[in-house]
């Protein structure tokens, strides 16, 4: 032991040097999970970090008969996260995210996701270089707050735009990136962002494709609903979409199309015999709940459909034009949606007259135009990051030799700058 | 979790079906309507077509209207005794006893025509058939023979004579074949224009009507018709391009080009009974142009043109609708249009059509009848197009959401009031969505480029078993996703 122990020990000099010979030891080290605890207390997490996090790989990676005591390796877990040496992990940033996915799927199997979601928080802020760049510790964090049905932590990361993917040694594949975007999309679901949703979604989608993943196909569904749910059509997928995925995709999820079919009818009736035709498998794909939001939101749909064709319009009439049952659900609906500022409309109840009004903003007031110079300067931002991004790719001496001498392959690299 | 395959196999050959079904409904959509009373003249209407757009239109007449069934068929009949084409001759007789049959049971309403059909002629069906079996040896030797003395003009007659034989007969493919192989020997100009006028007729019959269009626009760039346009010869071959491209583009639902196409023709030079008509120049490019030229159009090309006015002259109660609809006097137009319509439905090119462009002409009515306005009375407009205030509101809800009318209806009121658009504000809503939607194009794009950069790609999983290879469906990301 004492002989395995120098290498993890080793505070100085250099890491990547040191992490490779730290990797040559885990196999001895897996072999040894009974008395690693032992090694662990002589390693400080903030010296030692890179050493702290191969030992801990090992406990987490040991069989369940080596009879590990969760809750210590829980807490050492915790401990390590929150305090260990950000620069001595950027080394081994693969191992670092093995730990958080055994964390997490150790979480998982106990049934208790709450309690990661600070740690694994606070694990991301301490490898990532740039609040933009994407790391498979993102899916993780994801997954614990769907599971906890604990969604706001999850927003600030969600929010911010990705940028940058971490290599993570070459170890970041497509499978936590379509989590990600899978799982975000998911959150943004729960929290009736739909216009997110449907992006998250569109993003796993379009993920080049040599195949059809199941991810991408659960994406898939819960787009159309999404799309559905927001404007009451599916919008045509990207060009550059693959054409595996939108060659094979639409005949797995047959069922999905028939509803957005029976949406564009505009029918309440139709879509709902769609869906009590394919309850079974919404249910099974677990996406009564989203399937169901198509419907009332149908209804939303037409009532704005109507805002646009009349200015005044019995309740009555209203639940003849949108087939609810009575005018007081149909009320019910008006007086939701002026509420939430779908629809600007007033109620009168002398008559039961309900007239619908324009857009009562006037683009004068300061707040607006706050508000639009916002926008501009986050276009504008966008604007300034695409010309970088150019500049980068055109004096890139790969680019420029193929650019200027065989064109053939020329095609690839450019699409990179756009 | 790998999906099972021959769940997937199931499901994918559904689109297919799906392709499929429209199709199938469509064309019995068309046989399933029936006119009841026309005021058509069968003799008249027959005496101005030949050859197959004849016996095409008097069985199309036969299929859609019972009243006229049994005289439609029996013309036809006759007129196919004059052709080669036995096969047309049989289908139509068999026809035409199934219709006196059914008939017959109804009381002495046929009963004079009962006793009167001709029995089926097999002798003439066999001389016919022997008939045409010799010419067409006769034709096909002569080919061979100018084929071998390699004489590029008999050639071609050669082709053509046995096209025409072929047409005679009613094989329209093989017709077709003959006339296309014709093409080969064209010398000049002259024998391409005939090449492509023999083609468009068959093409026509076969219902290809992108074949009839390229081949409208191959004639219509040859040097002869382009340079020399006044002689009366090419007249006669432009209207008749002009009026097959027209049926084309009616055939294909393009009605603005289709009455384009109708308003060149020229009235002296109408001669194409082939394909149709003077009278139908007239109603097609009259329809067509009403459903889709708006007024101004209508006042220069149609009112004020005095080439069509000739062919209007044809059809007095189109012309009258159209004059009518000019002045707005939309009740009584609409009133005339639907007295025609029985007439319309009987023929066979315009027949689908009919439904959508009487639509197309109401709306166009509606929304001409609005435009002066601010605001208006919808129990007067009620009045005006012979029809109730709910439905008119419901008419008037369509146009709107179309944004073929920009008004607002006071249900309350009944009253239409014109909307009218704060620019401003619409500017700035515009220009947020716009920026809303670069942002996220953008967004979309820096992250796509992160991610060929970083190389990450959906990949093939490693072969499980020798059969996966035809199963697209790969669990390489396969963690199963968490539920909500």
């Amino acid at each position: 032991m004492p002989e395995m122990t120098r290498p993890l020990k080793s505070t100085t000099g250099n890491y990547s040097k040191l992490c490779e010979d730290i990797n040559k030891y885990l196999d001895v080290l897996k072999r040894n999970v009974a008395n690693i605890d032992s090694v662990l207390e002589t390693l400080d997490p903030q010296m030692h970090a890179l050493g702290v996090l191969a030992v801990l790989n090992a406990k987490y990676s040991a069989p369940a008969s080596a009879g590990i005591d969760f809750e210590t390796l829980f807490s050492q877990t915790q401990l390590f996260f929150t305090t260990c040496n950000g620069e001595q992990v950027r080394f081994a940033t693969d191992n670092y995210a093995y730990l958080a996915h055994f964390f997490t799927q150790a979480l998982v199997q106990k049934k208790q996701p709450i309690r990661g979601i600070s740690t694994l928080l606070a694990a991301l802020a301490k490898i990532q270089l740039h609040p933009g760049q994407l790391t498979s510790i993102h899916a993780d964090i994801c997954q614990l707050c769907l599971l906890s049905k604990n969604m706001k932590p999850a927003l600030p990361l969600l929010d911010t735009d990705i940028t940058d993917i971490s290599q993570e040694s070459g170890h970041f594949d497509a499978t936590s990136f379509l989590c990600y975007y899978y799982y975000g999309g998911m959150i943004y679901a729960a929290q009736k962002n739909w216009n997110r949703s449907a992006y998250f979604f569109e993003v796993a989608i379009t993920t080049p494709s040599m195949a059809v993943s199941h991810i991408v196909l659960e994406a898939y569904k819960k787009y159309i609903l999404v799309s559905l749910i927001l404007h009451g059509k599916v919008p045509n997928l990207p060009k550059y979409t693959s054409p595996v995925v939108s060659r094979f995709i639409k005949p797995l999820s047959q069922s999905y199309h028939e509803l957005s079919n029976a949406c564009a009818s505009n029918s309440p009736a139709e879509v709902r015999v769609i869906l009590d035709k394919h309850t079974e498998q919404f249910t099974n794909d677990k996406n009564m709940g989203l399937a169901k939001q198509v419907l009332a939101s149908l209804y939303r749909k037409n009532i704005q459909r109507l805002t646009k064709t009349f200015l005044t319009l019995s309740l009555a009439d209203i639940a003849r034009r949108v087939h609810l049952n009575s005018p007081e659900e149909a009320e019910q609906y008006v007086q939701n949606m002026i509420e939430d500022g779908e629809i600007y409309a007033s109620i009168s109840k002398k008559d039961g007259m309900v007239s619908f009004h324009d857009n009562p903003e006037k683009y004068d007031n300061p707040e607006i135009l706050r508000k639009i110079d916002d926008q501009l300067r986050e276009c504008m931002a966008l604007d300034e990051k695409l010309r970088s991004m150019e500049q980068e790719i055109s004096v890139n001496t790969q680019f420029v030799q193929k650019s200027t001498g065989g064109r053939g392959e020329e095609e690839d690299v450019a699409f990179g700058s756009k | 979790m790998p999906l099972p395959i021959q769940h997937i196999s199931q499901v994918s050959l559904e689109p297919m079906q799906l392709d499929l079904q429209p199709e199938g409904s469509e064309s019995q959509e068309e046989l399933s309507y029936t006119v009841d009373s026309p005021t058509l003249d069968l003799e008249a209407y027959a005496v101005c077509y030949s050859g197959f757009a004849k016996i095409n239109r008097l069985l199309f007449i036969a299929a859609h209207c019972p009243a006229l069934r049994v005289e439609a068929l029996r013309m036809a009949l006759n007129y196919t005794q004059t052709t080669y084409n036995t096969q047309a001759y049989q289908h139509i007789h068999s026809k035409l006893a199934e219709a006196v049959t059914s008939s017959s049971l109804l009381p002495d309403a046929v009963a004079g025509v009962v006793h009167n059909i001709p029995s089926l002629d097999t002798n003439w069906i066999e001389m016919t058939n022997k008939k045409a079996a010799l010419k067409l040896e006769k034709l096909d030797t002569d080919l061979k023979n100018y084929k071998a003395n390699s004489i590029k003009e008999s050639i071609r007659r050669g082709h053509d004579d046995l096209g025409d034989h072929y047409l005679d007969q009613g094989d329209l493919s093989n017709a077709l074949k003959c006339y296309s192989r014709a093409r080969d020997y064209c010398t000049s100009p002259k024998h391409i224009i005939n090449m492509c006028l023999n083609v468009i007729k068959v093409s026509i019959h076969l219902k290809n009507w992108s074949h009839v269009l390229s081949y409208v626009t191959k004639a219509e760039s040859s040097p002869e018709l382009t340079e020399q346009k006044e002689s009366k010869e090419n007249m006669v071959i432009v209207t008749k391009l002009k009026c097959a491209a027209g049926v084309a583009e009616l055939a294909t639902k393009k009605y603005k080009p289709a009455a384009k196409y109708f308003l060149q023709a020229s009235f002296d030079h109408c001669d194409f009974p082939e394909l149709l008509s003077p009278n139908n120049v007239a109603i097609y490019g009259g329809l067509c142009a009403l459903a889709s030229y708006t007024r101004q159009e209508l006042q220069k090309n149609i009112i004020a043109s005095s080439s069509f006015k000739l062919f209007l002259e044809l059809e007095p109660q189109l012309r009258d609708i159209i004059f009518m609809f000019y002045q707005s006097k939309y009740a009584s137009c609409l009133k005339l249009l639907d007295e025609i319509k029985d007439n319309l439905l009987l023929d066979m090119y315009l027949a689908p059509h009919v439904a959508t462009l009487y639509s197309q002409i109401r709306n166009r009515a509606l929304i001409q009848y609005f435009s002066p306005y601010v605001s208006a009375d919808m129990h007067k407009m009620a009045e005006a197009f012979n029809t109730t205030v709910p439905d008119l509101e419901d008419e008037l809800m369509q146009l709107i959401l179309d944004g073929q009318i920009n008004a607002r209806i006071d249900s309350h009121n009944k009253i239409l009031y014109a909307r009218d658009i704060d620019q401003r504000s619409s500017t700035f809503e515009k220009s947020l969505a716009m920026g809303l939607a670069f942002q996220r194009r953008t967004k979309a794009l820096i992250l796509r480029s992160a991610m060929l950069k970083n190389d990450i790609q959906v990949k093939s999983p490693i072969v499980e078993g020798s059969n996966s290879s035809g199963d697209n469906v790969s669990a390489s990301a396969g963690a199963s996703p968490s539920h909500r």
